[in-house]
């Protein structure tokens, strides 16, 4: 018995080495399988919890009728843009709250304090001002991705060596290089964490402003489907989004990591 | 010819928790020739790591002055280089862009950086190492790294600070004959801090002790270079000069 499970965990150690997608399904397989068991003992009326392959058909039926990659798209480009304002604002705000000790004792506390006022909280004002629209979504996006990425990276310029700054310095380069070739580079694990967070948050604000604002994108489609209870088109939402923040940390976060961090060794190899 | 003078150099420190002033120099006077290589040993805390960050121009001092080659020092600059304790290196960038790092700051062409990164690497045994990226290479070899990019800016001083502390017993003696040909080969002004007596002697024409933020004295080394420790750890001369700085160190 136990030579038998040592076999085939060799057999699966190789194989993840030979395939390595097949270590990021693999975990899922026994999660899908209690699902289904569990929608075929009849525990639940079907209509409250349905199995996998109607969640799969409902998926194929959505894609045919061009909605999901439609609603994906939206909810998916709003991150984007939402995402990249907020680092080209808070990379710039974080380097200076990091370098300056003047702007870190202005800026901290007004910072902590817009911090605590949570993405949604902003909601009820911001639909006074702006109306259920797009201007809405992507000032609650903007918010919430801003502030992980000022805290980290203001975290990682402050943990930039003295030595190397000076190094720098005495190499030639000027104060304003040194921020390009020495802090930037220094805080770039810092910043990426601050990029994972703000990211995940932003998501997750994203959906929840989706259900409010309501007019298109994922979070509205969940939305959309309790009004029909449609609990297959629920099931399928929330499997897309934990699918989409998979490849979004597998496929971009992850492998920026592996190139810059891990590489030059400020951060440990797993 | 002079090179570096070194007035009635003084730093104290306000320490807001005592409420009092620290004095870590208190007044401290030295000429280095051009070409010279001089050693400033002395017990942690006698201040010579503070002297060496102000003639680097990392501090201000609090009084006094520092002129090298007829200028005044105010601020860090390409012509004092530095070798750290710490190593330093950029760790994003590789061995060779570390090293051409200086000339590039000085705005030269990107293949005249490159062609003098490569032939200080070479200089140091380092040719190899050159795509490589610092946490991929023992810290001998970092540390080499460190000492030729600080050379292949050319700087007027180079000035380092305890720079083979933090490696191994045997690559230190490594190290220390490689700057001794190094130097020999390209007489570049040393000022070399360490609180190692047998370094001090090893490396330097001149020894400088200095006790509580002072010089208490100054030692000219004659031995005969090329230095190496095979030999000098039977020579006599080498013995009883060491001993007689270590009296001092242990006195001050």
């Amino acid at each position: 018995m136990k030579s038998l499970l040592l076999k085939s965990w060799s057999f699966y150690v190789r194989w993840t080495a030979r395939y390595p997608a097949v270590r990021s399904i693999v975990p899922f397989i026994p999660l899908v399988v209690l699902w289904a068991a569990i929608a075929e003992a009849g525990v639940f009326p079907r209509a409250f919890l349905p199995g996998p392959v109607e969640v799969a058909e409902s998926f194929a039926m959505l894609v045919y009728k061009g909605i999901l990659p439609e609603y994906l798209e939206d909810s998916v480009v709003r991150l984007v843009v939402g995402a990249a304002a907020g680092v080209a604002l808070g990379i710039p705000l974080g380097v200076l709250v990091g370098l300056n000790a003047r702007a870190r004792e202005m800026l901290w506390p007004v910072l902590l304090f817009f911090q605590a006022i949570g993405d949604i909280a902003w909601l009820p004002i911001l639909l006074i001002w702006f109306g259920f629209s797009l201007t809405t979504m992507t000032f609650v996006l903007v918010y919430t991705v801003l502030f992980p990425v000022v805290l980290n990276t203001a975290l990682g310029v402050r943990s930039v060596p003295e030595d190397l700054r000076r190094a720098a310095r005495t190499l030639g380069a000027s104060p304003a290089r040194v921020v390009w070739e020495v802090i930037l580079p220094g805080s770039l694990p810092n910043i990426i964490t601050g990029l994972r967070n703000g990211l995940g948050f932003g998501w997750r604000a994203l959906i929840a402003t989706e259900i409010i604002v309501g007019t298109s994108g994922i979070g509205f489609l969940m939305f959309d489907a309790r009004r029909a209870g449609s609990v297959v088109e629920i099931l399928l939402g929330m499997i897309v989004l934990g699918l989409l923040w998979y490849i979004v940390d597998g496929w971009i976060l992850a492998p920026i990591e592996r190139a810059t961090g891990q590489r030059w060794g400020l951060v440990t190899r797993e | 010819m002079k090179n570096l003078v070194i007035r009635n150099l003084c730093k104290t420190y306000f320490d807001p928790y005592a409420g009092t002033h620290v004095t870590a120099v208190s007044d401290v006077s030295l000429t280095v020739e051009q070409g010279e290589f001089v050693a400033i040993v002395g017990p942690s805390g006698c201040g010579k790591t503070t002297i060496l960050n102000m003639v680097a121009g990392f501090l201000p001092p609090t009084s006094g002055e520092i002129i090298l080659n007829d200028r005044p020092v105010k601020g860090p600059g390409p012509e004092r280089g530095v070798v750290f304790q710490s190593f330093a290196l950029f760790p994003w960038k590789t061995v060779l862009e570390n090293v051409a790092f200086g000339p590039r700051m000085r705005g030269l062409p990107q293949a005249e950086c490159e062609k003098t990164a490569r032939e200080y690497l070479a200089l140091a045994g380092l040719a190899d190492a050159a795509e490589r990226y610092p946490n991929e290479l023992s810290g001998g070899m970092q540390q080499r790294v460190g000492v030729v990019r600080a050379l292949a800016n050319n700087p007027e001083v180079l000035l380092m600070d305890e720079p083979f502390a933090s490696v191994d017993a045997q690559t230190r003696m490594t190290l220390q004959e490689e700057l001794t040909r190094i130097w020999q080969e390209r007489r570049p002004t040393i000022i070399f801090i360490t609180h190692d007596v047998g370094e001090a002697v090893f490396l330097a024409n001149r020894v400088v002790v200095l006790s509580k933020g002072a010089v208490l004295k100054e030692l000219a080394v004659p031995l005969p270079r090329p230095r190496v420790w095979d030999v000098l750890i039977e020579d006599a001369a080498f013995k009883a000069l060491s001993a007689q700085v270590l009296q001092l160190v242990r006195s001050a």
